[in-house]
């Protein structure tokens, strides 16, 4: 098993032009995306923007990608690229981040709401995160250790099985189950009305 | 949905999954929507976990960039693996042309170069027929071409090799003179111009003792000869 296997598979698929393989790249990694270029404009509908065409780019260039560094890390790099010269064209500076982090949150928030988010945006938001943040506590606690430990800390299966003091398979077991959990929640509350359910993905 | 599905979706999300069952589930994600669509909610849900400050958690960066993608033409059946098993060639295959162009060049200048006297088989020099006529010893075996021996016994005016430029013409030692005109005193120049042309119409024995003048010498003591 190795550590980028599974968005290489999916790499390899879009280099033989099949391009569904890239949604569920761009799925798996477009919270990530817009929050790094976010440290480079402040206005999420921006940073958005911006990360679409980080994307664009990488896969115009993906048939270069040949896999000799992890498939992120090569997408890390061209969306701080895509972002310095977004921030060098529009003459924008980057944000300082000497402050201090109260400073920053204040900030942040100003930020976003003086920005394009409409309210409908924001609460749809607040709402899949304290959907989530409910579902994570009505876990059982071993789930959500699990869970926790992988999407919070970033720790592998074998590093969570050292902490739990549980086989691999277990971990697997235990974050497939918070997952699965997570998720019916979530579904429950689209279809419910808040939101649509293909603005899950 | 199958469980066993499901939970090796959430394996291959946290790249946890082995190689050969990433192949296979990769295949079946990118054609299976609702596959798709609960690999997205994965996302969604850690993005929620980690709290990422700003993000837009239903952002519609997927669906924009799916739909620019599928306008865009598919990407060409390159194969990288054999991209690279294919790379170690090129520094080769690179060397190979630049030595190729390296030997056809010297080849051709070879061929361009006019015939001077140091490249040309050496006869048989006049200090070998000097010794021949202060001498009745002939030369050993060994240091005389075969075709010569083959010849008649004359060290006088050896016989030329058939085949090689045993004499260089008059006419390309003048140009020669002229070509290294800047070595020579004009007055020196003429008379020696004069004496090609002079030599061009008398006896090819002539021509043979003045080649083999040149043969002895190197072009620099001919024009130190010349001055």
């Amino acid at each position: 098993m190795s550590a980028d296997a599974s968005d290489l598979s999916l790499v390899r698929r879009v280099q033989r032009g099949d391009k569904g393989a890239f949604d569920a790249l761009v799925l798996k990694y477009q919270h990530k995306l817009v929050k790094l270029v976010m440290r480079y404009v402040r206005n999420p509908a921006e940073a958005e923007d911006i990360a679409q065409e980080a994307f664009i780019k990488a896969y115009r260039a993906l048939p270069q990608f040949r896999g000799d560094s992890a498939f992120y890390t090569w997408l890390y790099r061209i969306a701080i690229n895509t972002a310095k010269n977004a921030v060098v064209s529009r003459d924008r500076s980057p944000i300082d981040y000497s402050i201090d982090r109260n400073a920053d949150e204040s900030y942040d928030m100003q930020g976003r709401m003086k920005d394009s988010e409409t309210p409908e945006a924001l609460v749809l938001t607040d709402e899949i995160r304290s959907t989530v943040n409910a579902a994570i506590e009505a876990l059982p606690e071993d789930l959500r250790t699990a869970i926790v430990l992988r999407e919070l800390e970033g720790l592998s299966y074998e590093e969570i099985a050292a902490a739990m003091d549980c086989p691999v398979g277990t971990v697997r077991s235990r974050i497939f189950r918070a997952r699965e959990a997570i998720d019916r929640r979530l579904r429950e509350v689209f279809e419910g009305g808040l939101g649509r359910a293909e603005e899950l993905g | 949905m199958n469980e066993e599905l499901d939970s090796q979706l959430s394996a291959m999300f946290d790249d946890e999954l082995a190689h050969a069952e990433c192949e296979l589930l990769a295949r079946r994600l990118s054609r299976d929507a609702e596959l798709k669509a609960r690999w997205g909610r994965y996302a969604m849900i850690a993005a929620a976990i980690r709290a990422e400050r700003g993000v837009r958690l239903h952002a519609q960066v997927a669906r924009r960039v799916s739909a620019i993608v599928v306008a865009e033409p598919a990407l060409a059946a390159a194969d990288p693996a054999r991209g690279r098993q294919l790379r170690w060639w090129r520094p080769a295959a690179g060397a190979a042309v630049a030595a190729g162009v390296a030997a056809v060049s010297i080849l051709w200048l070879r061929a361009q170069a006019p015939v001077s006297p140091a490249s040309a088989p050496q006869p048989l020099s006049a200090a070998v027929t000097a010794a021949a006529g202060s001498s009745a010893e002939a030369p050993s075996a060994a240091a005389i071409p075969e075709r010569a021996t083959a010849g008649p016994v004359s060290y006088v005016v050896p016989p030329a090799p058939r085949g090689t430029v045993a004499v260089v013409p008059a006419t390309e030692l003048a140009n020669y003179v002229v070509a290294h005109s800047m070595f020579t005193p004009p007055m020196a120049r003429g008379n020696l111009l004069s004496s090609f042309i002079t030599s061009e119409s008398g006896s090819a024995g002539n021509n043979v003792a003045v080649s083999q003048d040149f043969a002895e010498d190197p072009p620099h003591d001919a024009h130190g000869a010349a001055r």
